[in-house]
């Protein structure tokens, strides 16, 4: 007697349904070139070299006196903070009342190997945050960062606490060795040196390399696989193209910046330590002396939330703030917890202080 | 012994075709002469420079072969433990759409899951980094060797650029440095004015 396996006839109907869905793809969505990323209405108000300096519309009759720039990551571009009107960071801030500032740091070019940490912490965020105070009249400003955008934007506040009211640190890449990531483990194995001799900046293939060992079958297959299932989700393909755009659009890192990340955070650890030195300038993180806003998620698969979580305990700040959130690091500043509940909260902190 | 008989391989070709270069190079030097402002002089007299990269290419290439065997051999190690593993834990044929569902579900938890561990082992860490490092020195050579082209056109060579950027980038922290001490300068000197009136 031979044992019959009986299949489920819906089997080869989903498979065909699939089939159809992978079929009319082209037919339904647009391509992703085709799809704006920059959402917001602004105004750049200041461009040097390849940075730019935006400036948001307000969207309410009254905004807070202190103004907010955001320092975005190194990674990727600034517009995951702005990737649709409902899952907006920037908007749901310019709705709470705040005046918004967004640092793009561009995309550098062979001709900018030589960019190192001084050029964008005394460099071009200073620059920034001079052009605000000039712009908005006061004498301090708020300051955000983001993940790598947040190690210069601490590196800054604690070179001039003098122009920073308040710091918000969402997942900030500051204690290498404490960080649980793939991406510690690859950088921690670099000889950066003969990296950055050899090819100058940091190519964007490798920045996909390194990503695409972050969960490589979920993100590899099965995003793929849901995209298409959802073809007939407009809602749903608008948002994962416009995801996909971003997470395609990886910039190069200047060279001398990238050497002096991955030796003095991943791999000697001198920020947490208070050891590092930004153009002969020491931080010390004590010198953080204003009030402080961390956020991390416990999900955080890019920084581990042991990696952000020490500059709560070691700046010198009497009045600070730890949030850990149930999300990832995109998770944290684009979904709809990040709407719910991550800005309501940071929002009510900030008007506090503004 | 085998690996030391193929370095004495290797060391031997690498004697005859630097010997063979420099005696073709210096027998051929008083006819090129003639020719000094053309293209092949330049790339005739740093065509040794072609060959020792060649060999030094070989040999690089070797080494990154061994890493690059032995990062595959992590990747298909690492599938087949994946892969029992979810034998074991779903040994049935999926028959309809749910049970379907729920093997990719376990296939999926359990790829990601010994994957993340491999790259976050120092085993793999540590052949990644020497992987990428033989690659830059590929990619090193290719440098050498296109320099050598590029001076026989009388064009500069990557070291000559990176100089120049370098040069660039030291005048424009200059020139921002002095522009923050002239805005200084001309803040100060309009306070001074206002407190005169």
């Amino acid at each position: 007697m031979k044992s019959e396996t009986k299949f489920d006839p819906k089997i080869i109907e989903e498979m065909i349904k699939f089939s159809k869905h992978v079929m009319d793809a082209p037919k339904l969505v647009s391509a992703p070139d085709e799809i704006n990323l920059e959402i917001t209405p602004h105004e750049i108000v200041q461009e040097i070299d390849k940075t730019r300096l935006l400036h948001y519309k307000p969207l309410t009759d009254k905004q807070h006196k202190t103004p907010l720039l955001i320092s975005y990551a190194l990674i990727n571009r600034y517009h995951i903070l702005d990737i649709q009107p409902e899952k907006s960071w920037v908007r749901n801030l310019l709705l709470q009342g705040f005046d918004v500032y967004m640092l793009d740091w561009g995309s550098p070019t062979s001709m900018d190997k030589y960019l190192d940490f001084d050029d964008y912490v005394n460099g071009y965020l200073d620059s920034s945050v001079e052009f605000i105070k000039d712009e908005s009249s006061v004498e301090k400003i708020s300051l955000q960062g983001y993940c790598t955008g947040a190690t210069i934007a601490t590196a800054y506040t604690a070179l001039h606490p003098e122009s920073v009211k308040n710091y918000i640190a969402t997942a900030p890449v500051i204690d290498g060795w404490r960080d649980t990531t793939v991406i510690s483990n690859l950088a921690k194995h670099m000889d950066v040196d003969k990296m950055v001799e050899t090819i100058g900046n940091m190519p964007p293939e490798f920045m996909y390399y390194c990503f695409s060992v972050l969960k490589p079958f979920e993100q590899g297959i099965e995003k793929y696989v849901n995209f298409f299932k959802n073809i007939e989700n407009k809602k749903f393909v608008d948002n994962f193209l416009r995801v996909e755009k971003w997470l395609g659009d990886t910039p190069p890192i200047p060279g001398a910046l990238f050497r002096q990340w991955i030796k003095d955070i991943y791999q000697d650890n001198l920020l947490i330590q208070n050891k590092m030195y930004v153009g002969g300038s020491h931080i010390d993180l004590k010198k953080i002396n204003m009030p402080i806003f961390t956020q991390v998620a416990v999900g955080d698969h890019l920084v581990s939330p042991e990696c952000s979580m020490p500059l709560h305990y070691a700046v010198g700040s009497d009045d600070k703030t730890l949030k850990i959130y149930p999300t990832g690091h995109v998770g944290m500043i684009a979904s709809s917890l990040s709407q719910n509940k991550v800005l309501p909260e940071l929002g009510n902190w900030l008007a506090e202080r503004s | 012994m085998e690996s030391e008989s193929q370095k004495d391989i290797t060391d031997y070709y690498k004697h005859l075709s630097l010997f063979w270069t420099d005696i073709i190079h210096l027998m051929s030097s008083k006819p090129q002469a003639l020719t000094s402002l053309g293209p092949m002089r330049a790339f005739a007299s740093n065509s040794k420079k072609i060959s020792t990269e060649l060999i030094q290419i070989n040999e690089n290439l070797m080494e990154f072969n061994k890493y690059v065997t032995e990062y595959y051999k992590q990747l298909s190690e690492t599938w087949s433990e994946a892969q029992k593993k979810v034998n074991l834990k779903a040994p049935d044929v999926p028959h309809d759409v749910e049970q379907i569902e729920s093997f990719k579900r376990i296939w999926i938890d359990i790829f990601d899951n010994d994957f993340t561990e491999l790259f976050d082992s120092e085993k793999f860490g540590e052949n990644y980094g020497k992987l990428v490092s033989k690659e830059l020195e590929l990619t090193k050579n290719w440098h050498n060797i296109s320099n050598v082209i590029l001076q026989s056109a009388n064009l500069p060579s990557k070291e000559e650029i990176d100089e120049v950027y370098k040069e660039i980038h030291a005048l424009k922290k200059r020139v921002t440095k002095l522009e923050i001490e002239l805005k200084k300068k001309k803040a100060i000197k309009t306070e001074v004015t206002k407190n005169e009136k």
